[in-house]
């Protein structure tokens, strides 16, 4: 059986949505599994992580990196795999993950194979060439780095269990961490996280005015949904730029996607055709949406949402 | 006041296409001959060298020869050369091929090639040169001491769309140089300003532009023969707009096919991207592509005008080159050598110049002495009525290309030099039959604009201050609509400019993010209120081998 090393990232005192799936991935690839906690919050976290069908939790706390620098996340991540000499190391490839664990490779002389859409056994693939090409890469080492981009694993499939935890004690000389971080970033972003939102109520050019918008938001607070937007909105300023969705916003592939009104242009479709089921409403019955669309409303969002607002409530109510 | 960092150079280029990069390369050479040792540097505003160049392209390869003396043909960056030629004229459903093709229209000896690849190809032999090429920046500004010009100061990045200073805000550095080589390609930005601010048009003909628009097709292996050349007249563009459409056969079964739209047409609905989508319904191009998938797009301007097109080329400090300073034939409908050709001219004045210690206008003015003397001006000086024929549509064009071919370029009338005036001024106000009421983008063949934008992979950082200034927007909703009903929608080939409803009102969106650098919104706006300025270096298309 193999030994695996989860690094877990802590977002703002909870498990990052990337490390739960990494996690996921972790247990699919089948194996001993140790997850790591480094900071302030490792209790809270390593507390979640009790739940989880592991082996076993290392904690870390030290002054050096109560919150995320890459000097010291590099050292500990070392210290802990050359003592406990893991044959895999799993990530899930965020920003910090781009940030420090490069240095991680490096230092040890371990191959990273960052960024993985797929496994496959013992392959992995990854996208190059701004994600033109997928390219099948493995690894000759006996030990190796892997992260994994978003959506490669569902955190759903993590198994529950029981796992427990104890300290890691590591040894940080003060003179190697040469950067102080600032507070956490406020992504703008963090109000809705459409990336990982299973419904989504998306709004086009057809709803018409800005005083429209709420129609958006009502069906979407009926289903439970997030509310997006194609660029004709965002651009006429009737909603946050973090709710774009298409080649200059966000990708999303939730198991609904409602599109209301958006004509569909490739620039648009690329954001959202990993979407599981599409709805589209428009005028157009030639809108390029009704292409990728699997149900297909030929109509006008004004009058068919309203309705459908009310015989979703109706349906609530029963 | 903004601290800038400044980097002094010698000689600063200002745009990485065929002339500043053949250019440098020749002024390095020079240079090391001559035991000086000087520093060179190229500006280039995409990410990196080609992704914003395009072009047919049909070469000659006479000045790559002049510059690379020790390789042969086979090593130039080439898809193949011309290995069969065709000149036709276009009906609705038919082609006629031309009776008789004259010599000096001939590609006999050229290439069939990708602009985009030669440029990378000789931005990597500037490199080894030790010219250092600057990607991603963008001249905004030229710097001036008095008359002289000093200097180019770069982008400011990070500000946001209001105009305010982001987090990762950085200044725009100063480049000193002792001579700016503004080598900026069609419509430069900085030379718009400079032609104007330096007078150096005066005595000559307004330049004129085409805008060039063309798609690349994967096709089926084995069925397109590289260095296949097909040139077209008639449909979709008929007689009364200047232009024809080209399709070359490239490396690996890809078709290079595009079309030029003379940008002095008169009715304002006329769209260079739906004529090109117009040209896919001919039953013979159809034919070609039968099979295939559109895999790239891209649009660009190109001056039309000719030699007597061309501005006064030096002032104290300051040259211009290629596109910049119009060297095109026309006629041939080549540049690529010309544009070579004049930065390697430029370069010798510039050894002088450096070995003298003297750049202001008197000595930098033997670069144009330089020019009259070469082959650029026996080539130009053969055709230089030929764009002004076409005034009086295309029989009219044709015949006047006869008896300059006859006469040595004599005009109309046996004159020595006719007149133009400047495109945007033909246009007709008043809406005129829609050219596209039957066109309909069936996805395969047939594109819309947005879809064609995508396959230019142009992208822009969406927080910026919109990089296309519109100096009066109110003449766009009170006069320009009743006018000639906002032909921004229609000559912009990237969809860009759109009328959105506002209230009961319209307003104008600019869709600045789709920009594909062509300029020609800058050159066609009937009221000349847009100016197009570089956005954050580093954005726009992303062109790999158009």
């Amino acid at each position: 059986m193999i030994n695996i090393l989860v690094v877990v990232e802590d977002n703002r005192g909870s498990m990052h949505r990337m490390s739960k799936e990494a996690i996921a991935g972790a247990q699919k690839i089948g194996g001993s599994i140790t997850a790591l906690v480094i900071g302030d919050n490792a209790d809270t976290i390593s507390n979640e992580l009790s739940s989880i069908a592991i082996e076993k939790t290392l904690v870390v706390k030290h002054e050096l990196v109560s919150s995320y620098n890459p000097d010291g996340y590099t050292e500990i991540v070392t210290q802990v795999i050359e003592s406990t000499s893991p044959d895999m190391l799993v990530i899930g490839h965020t920003y910090q993950t781009r940030d420090f664990m490069p240095r991680v490779s490096a230092r040890i002389d371990i191959p990273f194979i960052p960024d993985i859409i797929e496994v496959e056994q013992d392959i992995y693939t990854k996208q190059v060439l701004n994600s033109k090409l997928n390219s099948s890469v493995s690894s000759l080492s006996d030990m190796k780095i892997l992260s994994f981009q978003s959506a490669c694993f569902s955190a759903e499939d993590i198994l529950t269990g029981r796992s427990s935890s104890q300290n890691f004690d590591v040894d940080l000389d003060p003179s190697i961490v040469r950067s102080i971080s600032e507070e956490p970033f406020q992504e703008s972003a963090a109000e809705v996280d459409l990336e990982s939102a299973e419904l989504i109520v998306s709004v086009g050019r057809g709803i018409e005015k800005e005083d429209n918008i709420p129609i958006a938001f009502t069906l979407a607070e009926v289903l439970g949904a997030e509310v997006s937007a194609s660029r004709p909105v965002i651009d006429s300023g009737w909603l946050p730029s973090f709710r774009q969705i298409g080649s200059s916003g966000s990708a999303v592939s939730p198991k609904l996607y409602f599109s209301l009104g958006i004509s569909g242009a490739i620039q648009h479709v690329v954001g959202m055709k990993g979407s599981k089921n599409i709805i589209a409403v428009n005028k157009d019955p030639d809108a390029p949406i009704f292409e990728i669309a699997d149900y297909a409303v030929v109509g006008d969002l004004l009058e068919i949402v309203p309705k459908l607002i009310e015989a979703l409530k109706t349906e609530k109510d029963l | 006041m903004i601290e800038r960092e400044i980097l002094e150079l010698d000689v600063l280029f200002v745009g990485a296409g065929p002339a500043s990069l053949a250019g440098a390369i020749h002024l390095q050479r020079l240079l090391r001959k001559s035991g000086q040792d000087a520093s060179v540097g190229v500006l280039e505003k995409a990410g990196e060298v080609g992704a914003h160049s395009l072009s047919g392209a049909i070469v000659d390869p006479r000045a790559l020869k002049e510059l690379f003396p020790d390789k042969s043909v086979q090593d130039f960056p080439f898809e193949a050369e011309v290995s069969e030629e065709h000149l036709y004229y276009l009906t609705e459903s038919r082609k006629i091929p031309f009776p008789f093709v004259p010599p000096s229209m001939s590609h006999h000896g050229c290439y069939v090639a990708s602009l985009g690849k030669l440029t990378r190809w000789l931005g990597e032999a500037c490199e080894k040169d030790g010219v250092d090429i600057f990607c991603g920046f963008a001249g905004t500004e030229l710097i001036y001491d008095g008359d002289q010009i000093i200097g180019v100061r770069t982008g400011d990045r990070g500000i946001d769309k209001k105009g305010t200073k982001k987090q990762h805000f950085e200044p725009g550095a100063d480049i000193h140089a002792k001579v700016v080589v503004l080598g900026e390609g069609t419509r430069g930005s900085l030379t718009k300003n400079f032609l104007h601010k330096h007078s150096l048009m005066k005595e000559r003909n307004p330049q004129v532009w085409a805008v060039g628009v063309k798609e690349l097709w994967q096709m089926p292996a084995g069925t397109v023969q590289p260095g296949f050349v097909a040139h077209t007249m008639g449909f979709p563009l008929g007689h009364d707009v200047f232009g024809g459409a080209f399709l070359y056969g490239m490396k690996n079964d890809i078709w290079d096919l595009g079309l030029v739209v003379g940008l002095d047409y008169k009715n304002p609905g006329v769209d260079s991207h739906h004529e090109l989508q117009r040209l896919k319904t001919h039953p013979w191009i159809r034919s070609l592509l039968e099979g295939g998938k559109m895999v790239a797009y891209g649009a660009k301007s190109l001056p039309e005008g000719g030699w007597y097109s061309i501005p006064k080329l030096s002032v104290s400090g300051a040259m211009l080159i290629g596109d910049s300073a119009g060297f095109m034939n026309g006629q041939r409908l080549k540049g690529i050598h010309l544009a070579m050709k004049s930065g390697m001219l430029a370069a010798e004045t510039i050894t002088e110049a450096i070995t003298e210690n003297n750049f202001i206008e008197t000595k930098l003015r033997d670069y144009e002495d330089r020019v009259k003397s070469s082959w650029i001006r026996d080539e130009l000086w053969k055709v230089r009525n030929f764009h002004q024929g076409f005034d009086h549509g295309l029989i009219g064009g044709l015949t006047n290309a006869g008896i300059g071919l006859l006469t040595g370029g004599l005009g109309w009338g046996f004159k020595e030099r006719l007149t133009s005036i400047a495109g945007h001024i033909r246009m007709e106000k008043g809406m005129k039959k829609d050219r596209y009421k039957d066109l309909q983008f069936d996805g395969k063949y047939l594109f819309d604009k947005v879809t064609d934008v995508y396959h230019s992979a142009t992208a822009h950082e969406e927080d910026q201050v919109p990089h296309l200034h519109v100096n009066e927007p109110d003449i766009c909703i009170t006069k320009c609509v009743e006018e000639y009903g906002n032909p921004c929608k229609n000559f912009c080939p990237a969809d860009v400019y759109e009328m959105v409803p506002d209230g009961d009102n319209q307003r104008l969106q600019i869709n600045f993010s789709n920009c594909v650098h062509c300029k020609t919104c800058d050159i066609m706006d009937p009221y000349q209120i847009i100016d197009w300025v570089p956005p954050e270096g580093g954005d726009g298309p992303v062109w790999i081998n158009l």
